[in-house]
């Protein structure tokens, strides 16, 4: 059984628990812990680090830091697409429910908030599009961070049903992409809205593209409500998001407008624009990762390795979540 | 053996990273491949992927033997294409290709016109009135009497003998056409066509229809029974072409069309429809031989008599039957290729048809070929304004926009405001261009890729050529080169060109008045140390020297000075009795860029340097030397880059850095664009030259042209009226097109997105300033606010809770827009009474609404596919490194098996 020891020097990839000698049924083997420090530092912790064990051939060296170096590339982006595509769906949810929670609590209450000053990322409204089945919570503002819990609306128009012209932005492809099918509407279609004030049931009068007019003027007393969201073209298109659409609906009657709208909406509000602010946030975050990845290599040359799975991979796995999240802020609010 | 070790070196491998790394780039391939082009450069694409027309016919000559047995004589499988057909303007030029026509023979050196029918296979190229559409009526179908030649040559052939009539002995002429004396039934009398019927001789003439004012049918038997337009010494050089098919079946030509301003007998116009007709001539295909054959079988079933590639400059008689003189007879004609072609509106429809009084913006003509496309999408709309653009310098325009006599001033450059508050919309991103029309020595066709740099400009300027001997008098000149083309600087950059001089090769035609186009180029002039130096008065090294009267010139200047003073001393009784400074005529600057591309379009320079004498009065004149000769063309000019996209005119690539030649383009224009800085808010952006030759991509003739109004003070009908045009000039006028209201080639267009969109953000912002701007004390304020509920329809949406609608959801500009917009909205609750009183109500009718904007991410579009692309080749390449360099085991049979 000297083959074990002899093993990781030419195979040193990590994932090949097949090789017989490898990997955990090396601990049993060592029977003390101290005593097979070293041996186990050589032959388990080298292996899962990019540098390579001493006795591999110095030709192939360059291979393995190519090999590794394209593993961390392939994790790192499907990370991100698992992370945009499934993983920000149920983060979505989950916020979809706390902020229904409280929306509904704060509506029967009478103190849900009637604009133009509210929080960001509270709840203003409910959004029910019967044709795409659709229920959910508007939280205040349109940066990249705000329409990752819901759909967002933008702090420089009036809340929806109220007198003017209201402009709601979301998704199309990641965070639960709640305005995916918006382009699907048809003029005639409901659309009701709930806030503090009651309900309002809009008809759609339009969807619009570049270059397509803008719709007629509102009448003095309708209100008006703009759904702001992407869609791409071609192969893939539902993960493309590249152009704004847009979908007017109207409504005949409407509530009363508080004064004091802002009339000034920061850049990284607008239709495609990410949110930099949080650039800190994020450098933050990913030095806690680095931090982690340390002490997991630290970790793997005191304790067995399944200890330090079940440990650290929920860290890890959470701490990738939350950057990834901020990471996405960056990316246009309606994407 | 070493299929054997390769097999061991294998089976000894585990195989399942290959696996995986196989799947794994299959997949990223399969991605990228599926998915579509993008769609972000809509031009761009339209370009590469699809030619406006494409054919592709089988076409044939066949021999009827005499025994009754049909011999096919030549087949090909022809390939015809356009690249653009609809929205013409007259003396556009469309780029036609084709491949697998037979290769001609026997090339003329003018392949225009009737010089162009000594030659054999050509493929000819007409354009005629009327479609070839089966279901149109039979007025509006094409034949070859409605096709346009500019000589009887072309259409005719009058008193032939047998070997020179194979027309009879085409097989597919109907009976009529092969009678001794055909084509106009009945045939016309000898007063009308003397000479016309000569017995033993055949005789068959093509009419010509023509509309118009001279609406009527011409014999085609003589230059006087032929339509005005094809006089001799006519207005335009002839556009028909007999073209040239290289060896390998291919060609292409620019061909020019004509619409009913140029050529009323034709009369296309966007009413009448018609074809520009492409004939790969393949000779005629003949009927059944006389026993003993006669001269004339013999002579259709000539093959032609100078080999595939050759020259005829000699302008050689060539076998009839292969020239494309007989494109008209059944053989050819048959074997056309029809593209239909539409004209867009003439230049005069608005004033036509719209009797309102025009509101002028007056200024830079770079603007010209987008105001002609986008007057008609307003003076034919109720809802917004007449809009006129008046060419004039631009300082002149900006004068008259400060005394409010025109509504806004459209410029290139900052201007001296005078204390009054001017906003700069960036309207059009275009620029100039040395425009040229080179051709290559030998007949070999257009020189393409003229290279210029900044002491080569300043060489053209200054005068420092000396054209002729008639310069080589000049004080300090007589070792200067006579024109460009004698310049080893010149020779060095472009190799290959004839040195044969030219005066026309001496200058650059440029502009005689103020304009921000000699002030941008002088300023390239200005930055370039070796210009600089050249200028200076240092020698080049070749030992060139400036012409001491514009040694030390202050550049960069508006206006170019002509400062020479030198009268050549000569024997000449002409120039004697007409002495005039030999420099000044050489350049001959005119007034407007419109003319100088005229004078490369049709290759004559305006070289004021023909002296002759008048034989009417015996007195002696001065005047424009003659059009060049196809193939050996040499002329310069400073063009738009509107004109030369509509006229088809090739444009320098100029230098940049030290050895980089950036060539005009929106690549191009879009890298200048990113040099430019706003040095303070509502101004120009000014493009730095020092800039440009630090950048590898930026092409220095780009110019913003911006529409300059008042923000302060301005007349508050024109006010409106100026927002309007900003901000549907800058949106709806930005899409590109030929269409109505859209943007022509040769302008970059400005969106909200990429390079452009600061130029985007600043004009919906100055858009706003200008029409929100508060009245003069001293005008009527309410007067403004009152008109504007109804009347701002296009511009300012009326009613204020609207327009914060109507802009924000746009986004894009809105960053800076609903400033002032927004506020009403949310305070409609304390005024509903006026939106209720300014919008109108919801019964009224329409109202026209801008455009919605652009407004896309590439990020958001590329990023998610992006991500999984490299996230299996990630996979791909880490197995595929981990299969070739895994652990070598011994080949055992379990090894293998696992």
């Amino acid at each position: 059984m000297s083959a074990p020891t002899l093993d990781p020097a030419v195979g040193p990839v990590p994932e090949q628990p097949q090789q017989p000698g490898e990997g955990f049924v090396e601990t049993p083997r060592a029977g003390s812990r101290r005593a097979g420090l070293g041996e186990r530092l050589r032959g388990s912790l080298d292996r899962r680090m990019t540098a390579p064990p001493a006795p591999v051939n110095p030709a192939d060296e360059p291979a393995f830091l190519v090999s590794s170096a394209f593993t961390m590339i392939a994790i790192v982006c499907l990370w991100g697409l698992l992370q945009l595509l499934v993983l920000s769906d149920l983060s979505q949810a989950r916020a979809q429910d706390l902020l229904y929670r409280d929306f509904r609590q704060q509506v029967a209450a009478g103190t849900a908030s009637l604009g133009p000053t509210t929080p960001v990322d509270q709840p203003v409204a409910l959004l029910r599009i019967p044709r795409l089945n659709l229920e959910q919570t508007v939280v205040e503002g349109t940066a990249s961070g705000d329409t990752q819990l819901g759909p967002g609306h933008q702090r420089t128009t009036v809340l929806p049903g109220q007198l003017g012209t209201s402009v709601v932005m979301g998704r199309a492809a990641t965070y639960g992409a709640p305005f995916a099918r918006i382009a699907d509407l048809r003029v005639g279609d409901s659309i009701q809205a709930i806030t503090g004030q009651g309900t309002t049931q809009f008809k759609v009068i339009g969807i619009r593209r570049a270059g397509d007019p803008l719709p007629q003027p509102r009448p003095a007393d309708a209100a008006r409500l703009t759904l702001v969201s992407a869609e791409g073209s071609g192969f893939l298109a539902a993960l493309r998001p590249s152009d704004a659409v847009y979908v007017d609906a109207q409504a005949a009657k409407a509530f009363p407008a508080p004064a004091g709208v802002p009339s000034v909406l920061p850049e990284s509000e607008q239709v495609m624009q990410g949110s930099t602010s949080g650039l800190p946030l994020l450098a933050l975050c990913l030095a806690l990762l680095l931090a982690a990845t340390l002490g997991v290599a630290a970790a793997r040359q005191r304790w067995s390795a399944a200890l330090v799975w079940v440990v650290a991979a929920p860290v890890v796995l959470a701490l990738s979540w939350v950057t990834t999240d901020v990471a996405a802020r960056l990316l246009p609010n309606v994407m | 053996m070493s299929r054997r070790s390769l097999r061991d070196w294998l089976a000894g491998r585990d195989k399942r990273p290959l696996a995986v790394s196989v799947t794994a780039l299959l997949l990223a391939a399969a991605i990228p491949s599926l998915a579509p082009a993008s769609a972000d450069q809509p031009r761009a694409a339209a370009e590469t992927s699809k030619p406006a027309f494409s054919e592709t016919r089988t076409i044939d000559r066949t021999f009827v033997n005499a025994d009754g047995s049909v011999t096919p004589v030549l087949t090909k499988d022809v390939t015809v294409t356009a690249d653009q057909t609809e929205n013409l303007r007259g003396r556009q030029r469309i780029l036609i290709s084709w491949k697998g026509a037979q290769p001609s023979g026997g090339r003329a050196t003018n392949p225009y016109g009737d010089t162009g029918m000594a030659q054999e296979y050509p493929v000819m190229i007409l354009q005629c009135r009327g479609t070839d559409d089966p279901k149109a009526p039979a007025t509006q179908r094409l034949s070859p009497s409605t096709c346009f030649t500019a000589s009887v040559a072309e259409r005719s052939q009058i008193a032939r003998g047998a070997a020179e009539s194979t027309w009879l002995a085409d097989r597919y002429n109907t009976a009529a056409d092969r009678q001794r004396l055909s084509g106009v039934d009945p045939f016309p009398n000898p007063a009308t066509c003397p000479g016309a019927d000569v017995p033993d001789s055949a005789t068959h003439l093509t009419p010509f229809v023509a509309v118009g004012s001279n609406a009527k049918t011409y014999a085609s038997c003589n230059a006087d029974q032929m339509p005005p337009e094809a006089a001799v010494g006519a207005a335009f050089p002839p556009a028909e072409i007999a073209a040239f098919t290289d060896l390998d079946g291919t060609g292409q030509v620019q061909f020019e069309v004509r619409s009913d301003v140029e050529n009323e007998s034709l009369g296309c116009n966007d009413k009448v429809r018609c074809s520009v007709v492409v004939i790969p001539i393949l000779g005629l295909s003949c009927d059944k031989p006389s026993v003993p054959s006669t001269t004339l079988d013999r002579s259709c079933r000539k093959g032609g008599r100078f080999p595939a590639g050759s020259s005829n400059f000699a302008g050689q008689g060539v076998d009839q039957a292969v020239s494309p003189a007989l494109w008209w007879s059944e053989s050819n004609w048959r074997n056309r290729f029809t593209i239909p072609i539409t004209f867009g509106l003439p230049p005069n429809t608005c004033d036509l048809l719209d009797p309102r009084p025009p509101t002028g913006f007056y200024g830079s003509e770079l603007l010209a070929q987008a105001g002609l496309q986008w007057a008609p999408a307003y003076c034919l709309r109720k809802d917004r304004f007449k809009f006129q653009l008046n060419q004039t310098s631009d300082v002149a325009g900006w004068n008259l926009m400060l005394k409010n006599e025109a509504a806004a001033a459209e410029v290139s450059s900052a201007r001296d405001s005078v204390g009054a508050k001017v906003g700069y919309a960036p309207t059009a991103v275009t620029g100039f261009a040395v425009g040229y029309a080179i051709d290559k020595p030998d007949n070999a066709g257009e020189f393409t890729n003229l290279r210029l740099n900044a002491r080569l400009l300043a060489k053209l300027y200054t005068q420092s050529y000396v054209g002729s001997a008639l310069g080589q008098g000049h004080p300090g000149l007589a070792k200067n080169p006579l024109g460009l083309m004698n310049d080893p600087e010149f020779q060095r950059l472009n190799p290959g060109l004839s040195t044969i001089s030219q005066e026309a090769g001496a200058t650059v035609l440029s502009l005689s008045n103020d304009s921000d186009v000699l002030q941008q180029l002088t300023s390239y002039i200005a930055e370039d140390p070796d210009a600089r130096a050249f200028i200076a008065g240092k020698p080049d090294p070749w030992g060139m020297v400036v012409n001491p009267s514009y040694k030390d010139v202050s550049i960069p200047t508006e206006g170019w000075p002509l400062l020479d003073t030198y009268i050549p001393k000569t024997e000449d009784p002409c120039r004697q009795a007409n002495p005039g400074i030999y420099f000044n005529q050489l350049a001959a600057p005119v007034t407007t860029l419109a003319k100088i591309a005229t004078v490369v379009l049709d290759a004559w320079p305006n070289v004021q340097t023909r002296c002759d004498k008048d034989q009417g009065t015996g007195l002696f004149k001065l005047g424009r030397i003659d059009r060049q000769n196809f193939g050996s063309r040499f002329v310069l000019g400073i063009v738009s880059l509107g004109d030369a996209d509509r006229y088809g005119l090739r444009t320098a690539a100029l230098q940049t850095k030290p050895g980089t030649f950036v060539a005009p383009s929106d690549a191009s224009m879009a890298a200048a664009l990113r040099l430019t800085r706003q040095k303070q808010e509502n101004g120009p952006f000014v493009l730095d030259q020092a800039d440009v030759r630090k950048s590898a991509s930026a092409y220095p003739g780009t110019m913003v042209v911006y529409t300059a109004a008042k923000i302060s003070g301005a007349v508050p009908a024109d006010a409106k009226k100026v927002a309007q045009f900003i901000r549907v000039s800058t949106t709806e006028g930005q899409r590109p097109g030929n269409g109505n209201g859209q943007l022509p080639g040769g302008f970059l267009p400005i969106v909200d997105s990429g390079a452009t969109r600061p130029l985007f953000r600043s004009a919906q912002r100055v858009a706003q300033l200008v029409a929100e701007q508060k009245a003069d004390p001293t005008t009527d304020g309410g007067g403004s606010d009152g008109t504007g509920g109804t009347d701002s329809s296009g511009g300012l949406p009326p009613g204020g809770g609207t327009a914060g609608g109507g802009t924000l959801p746009t986004g894009g500009g809105a960053g800076a827009a609903p400033g002032g917009v927004a506020a009403p909205a949310g305070g409609a609750s304390g005024g509903p009474s006026t939106g209720a009183s300014t919008a109108p109500g919801g019964g009224t009718a329409p109202v026209a609404m801008p455009a919605t904007q652009a407004v896309g991410s590439r990020t958001a579009g590329g990023l998610l596919p992006s991500l999984l692309i490299l996230g299996l080749i990630g996979i791909a390449v880490a197995s595929g490194v981990r299969f070739f360099v895994q652990p070598t085991r011994p080949a055992s049979p379990g090894a293998a098996g696992r």
